[in-house]
């Protein structure tokens, strides 16, 4: 691979080659790496923190060229850490495999910031690489003695003039002092936090300036199917996973949780010494756990403590079966966020020769995810903690524990590995198992690793709040909208807290009840909008456990709000008796989105008509057939989404047979990679379509285990067909997430077209069709 | 030690000391340090936990390990050494080769989060080892209906899993 640099004209920034010898740490040699005595650190700084203004905080070239990089977001699952070697490698025309990654650890890497913020991440190993090739091409031109503008690199080798030299040895025994611009601070708590969700600096540290950076044009990296780095491990059983984290001294732990939501202790059940003689119980306020050097004896004396443990009763949630009544009933004020102009849209409403009106209703999910949540925590003697994590969010964790432990930030360093997908549960650096973790190590003085069950994850973690979403359309005598009325009210849905810290009486992060109004507008020839997002405090709010603590999920808030923008756009095209696709095109002029939906379209044999069709029916026991489709715009890329489905109307059997799926996600960085995302997506928007539904009583969360949670297993999983528009000119798009969101309402669009009935509710389990449909 | 269990792991001998009701996936990560089998459910209803027992896939979370004594457990880390047994492949070669079901997992770039595929992969290895050339049908149906419980994977790689049983099972032929 050799690539043509196109330097010219003046550096953006300083270069200051100073000698300092050599320096040397594992074997490898730095560009400025061992930050050395009264250098780099800042009297803002310690050493459990790198400076994210120092290049080298972020990235070193070793003595064989091979490059280290450091950032505080981790992999999540989706490849990013594939997309972020493939940028930092193509900036720095290196191969992709010479590049490995620390994530995540907030001692180790610089910025913090979200995981699933992929974009602004890579941004800044980006500009990070595009910083560094700059300084090591003027050094290159020094050595070489010749411009800048005469070089040209190919893996890691400078050449000029007819000689070369590698990175490697330009840096060699050299010390790169180079500062790069940065804006931000670290996660704080923080009660004016925007999101509600009591915590400041999310965002992290964030790269700043324009170093010249590739023309995509000349991209050979980017745009390739790099193999995401963890895979082989992973299949191997070589990856170090949070579970497998084990301290000398250690004790594993297993929780004895409220008998409610809102239970208060009333007494800790016996341990029987003789029947679990290394096993001790633990309490403080409501947390109560067994700790034991032995896992399965942790666990046994877990359960015969909890069935002595005595608690308050409770009783304050609505039931699930009464979630829509409860949100109605809520004296609702202004809402949290409102977008458009009310006057406008009234008007039209007023003056539409028809209007539409719908309520369309999504459940409680959650993230669920197969493995439980675990954490491993040393407090030591010292004072300092030591956190192991599987977190997306590690300096809003090392933030939280702080708080809960009262003490300073830099005494709290966080290590994150590998585990279970979290789907944005802990995007916010809360919900998990750390604060039980370090509030039981201070309580025993030992390294403890608590384990929770599969059925506390279901009952104790944060959901996915429900929605009851009204929606009103204004539709000209032509059939068009020329306003839309949107108002969607949710508990709350950005609570952090990590349970252990408030059940122990601990100081925790305040959440603000709020939400958002997440919908990127797609259809530009409406002419009037007026969205609104309410929201109130969780259900259960006031119990001791915070009740249904709500939280985002995938996707966050577009997912159910583009379920009724999309419902309602797919009950106008039928009303208008106008094929669903046309009825898109004929509200929009945006040529990316119009691009995808046709090509989509395209790959699905779609056939121009209107929904229902012809053989529609609500009755019988033979099948009828159906297909619907859906869009949705979100974080500059565009997606189509077409479902088939086969339904059986005395059944209900909801059986999706094909799904065709369509991303445009600008310039697409891996396309298998974003095949596997926009496949995988798709199998988690069809769970939550027709199955997924956190059920609860008066009292506390009923589906705690796979047979009550359920979720997609292989065999309902369609054939799915996946479409990809990569374009130059348009940036980079977030495609790891969004698929899931395009799937709902394809679905619901499909059922109606196969029964001729409108489901405006989600999931279409067949109990709830088979009540539609005879309704 | 007392009270001993003898159990074949990966092809090796391990006395194990725990208590025979232990379920197997304790003994396994806790005694013998072997972590590929994960804990999900505890309750043989997810398959993250999946190990080979005499080639029968049993979820460990729930099989004691005095039901192991004397048998041949397999874990993802003995897949390799399996494939080379039955292949007769010398030891460089052989230190080098994956089992096909891991090669294919790698080139079908299969795991996202990973957590659930250890179960996966011993899953395929039993289907394979069952029939050879299995349809789309048939991979669904062993994942999904075999007792006790479908094999769940959260992160929905159920299609990326079907293209790997799929490339394993023709490069297990070939």
């Amino acid at each position: 691979m050799t690539v043509q640099t196109e330097t010219s004209g003046e550096s953006l920034i300083t270069t200051t080659i100073t000698r300092r010898g050599f320096v040397k740490m594992g074997g490898a040699l730095f560009v400025s790496l061992t930050i050395p005595p009264g250098f780099t650190l800042g009297a803002a700084e310690s050493q459990t923190s790198l400076d994210p203004s120092l290049l080298a905080s972020w990235l070193e070239i070793r003595g064989d060229n091979t490059i280290l990089v450091r950032t505080g977001r981790t992999e999540t699952g989706t490849g990013m850490s594939g997309y972020y070697a493939q940028a930092v490698a193509e900036e720095l025309s290196v191969r992709p495999e010479t590049i490995t990654l620390i994530l995540g650890d907030t001692d180790r890497t610089p910025d913090g910031g979200y995981s699933a913020g992929f974009l602004s991440g890579m941004e800044n190993v980006r500009k990070v690489a595009a910083y560094t090739h700059q300084a090591l091409l003027e050094l290159a031109a020094k050595q070489l003695g010749v411009p800048v503008a005469s070089l040209s690199v190919a893996d890691g080798v400078v050449t000029g003039g007819g000689k070369s030299i590698s990175y490697a040895q330009l840096v060699l025994g050299q010390q790169l002092d180079l500062k790069i611009p940065v804006s931000g601070g670290r996660a704080k708590i923080d009660p004016a936090s925007p999101f509600g969700n009591g915590l400041g600096g999310l965002d992290g540290f964030t790269v700043t300036g324009e170093p010249r950076t590739k023309p995509v044009n000349q991209y050979k990296v980017i745009g390739t199917s790099y193999p995401v780095p963890g895979i082989p491990d992973k299949v191997t059983g070589k990856t170090q996973w949070t579970c497998d984290v084990t301290l000398p001294g250690m004790l594993h732990a297993r929780m004895v949780r409220p008998a409610t939501m809102g239970s208060t202790l009333i007494s800790v059940g016996a341990l029987d010494k003789k029947q679990f003689p290394t096993a001790e119980v633990l309490s403080k306020g409501n947390l109560v756990a067994v700790v034991s050097p032995n896992e399965w004896e942790a666990i046994n004396a877990a359960r015969s403590v909890a069935a002595t443990t005595k608690w308050t009763a409770w009783a304050g949630l609505p039931g699930s079966e009464n979630v829509t009544k409860a949100i109605r009933a809520y004296k609702w004020g202004a809402p949290s966020e409102s977008q458009g102009k009310a006057a406008d849209v009234a008007a039209s409403l007023a003056s539409a020769s028809k209007t539409i009106s719908a309520t369309y209703e999504l459940p409680y999910v959650r993230h669920a995810p197969i493995g439980p949540f675990l954490a491993v925590a040393d407090v030591r003697s010292d004072g300092s903690v030591i956190v192991w994590t599987h977190s997306a969010q590690s300096q809003g964790l090392r933030a939280q524990i702080a708080n809960t432990l009262s003490i300073p930030a830099e005494k709290v360093v966080v290590r994150w590995l590998d585990h279970s997908g979290q789907y944005g549960r802990t995007t916010f650096g809360g919900d998990g198992a750390e604060a039980d973790a370090v509030i039981l190590s201070q309580l025993t003085g030992k390294p403890v690793r608590v384990q929770w069950t599969l059925q506390e994850d279901l009952a104790w973690s944060s959901v996915s709040p429900a929605y009851v979403i009204d929606m009103k359309a204004a539709v000209e005598v032509s059939g068009r909208l020329s306003a839309v009325h949107s108002a969607s009210y949710t508990p709350h849905q950005s609570d952090a807290r990590l349970l252990g810290a408030f059940l122990a009486g601990m100081p925790a992060v305040t959440p603000k009840p709020g939400t958002w109004i997440a919908t990127e507008w797609p259809y530009d020839k409406i002419q009037n909008r007026l969205e609104e997002a309410y929201g109130m405090p969780s259900l259960g709010a006031d119990a001791t456990s915070a009740g249904l603590r709500g939280n985002i999920m995938r996707t966050p808030g577009q997912r159910q709000q583009n379920f009724a923008l999309e419902g309602l756009i797919n009950e106008a095209a039928a009303s208008a008796r106008v094929d669903p696709i046309q009825f898109r095109l004929n509200h929009t002029t945006d040529q990316r989105l119009i691009d995808i939906l046709n090509a989509t379209a395209k790959a699905a044999g779609w056939e121009p008509r209107p929904s229902p069709h012809s053989g529609a029916r609500k009755t019988g026991h033979n099948p009828v057939t159906g297909r619907g489709v859906c869009i949705m715009v979100r974080s500059n890329a565009y997606w189509a989404g077409i479902a088939e489905v086969s339904v059986v109307p005395s059944t209900g059997a909801v059986q999706v047979t094909k799904f065709t799926i369509g991303a445009d996600c600008g310039k697409v960085i891996n396309p298998r990679q974003l095949d596997r995302c926009m496949k995988s997506g798709v199998a988690m928007g069809l769970s939550e379509a027709l199955k997924e539904e956190v059920t609860f009583d008066k009292e506390k969360v009923t589906s705690t285990n796979w047979s009550r949670y359920k979720i997609l297993t292989m065999a309902e999983l369609p054939k799915i067909k996946v479409v990809q528009i990569s374009r130059d000119d348009k940036g980079f798009g977030g495609g790891s997430e969004a698929a899931n969101a395009v799937v709902p309402p394809a679905v619901a669009a499909a059922l109606f077209d196969a029964t001729g009935v409108q489901s405006r509710r989600i999931p279409l389990t067949p109990a709830y069709v088979t009540a539609l449909l005879k309704a | 030690m007392a009270n001993t269990i003898t159990l074949s792991v990966n092809g090796a001998t391990q006395t194990v000391s725990s208590a025979p009701e232990t379920p197997l996936l304790f003994v396994l990560r806790n005694e013998l340090k072997l972590t590929g089998p994960r804990l999900g459910c505890g309750m043989a209803q997810c398959g993250a936990c999946s190990v080979l027992l005499d080639g029968e896939e049993v979820r460990s979370c729930v099989t004691p390990v005095s039901y192991a004594a004397g048998k041949k457990v397999t874990t993802i880390e003995g897949l390799p050494a399996i494939w080379a047994t039955e292949k007769n492949l010398s030891g460089d070669v052989a230190a080098k080769t994956l089992h096909p079901v891991q090669q294919a997992w790698i080139d079908e770039q299969v795991p996202q989060c990973g957590y659930c595929q250890s179960g996966m992969m011993i899953a395929a290895v039993e289907l394979l080892a069952k029939n050879p050339s299995p349809t789309v049908a048939q991979i669904k149906d062993a994942f999904t209906n075999k007792p006790p419980s479908p094999h769940l994977c959260r992160c929905g790689t159920y299609a990326a899993i079907i293209d790997a049983v799929q490339r394993a099972a023709k490069s297990m032929k070939g």
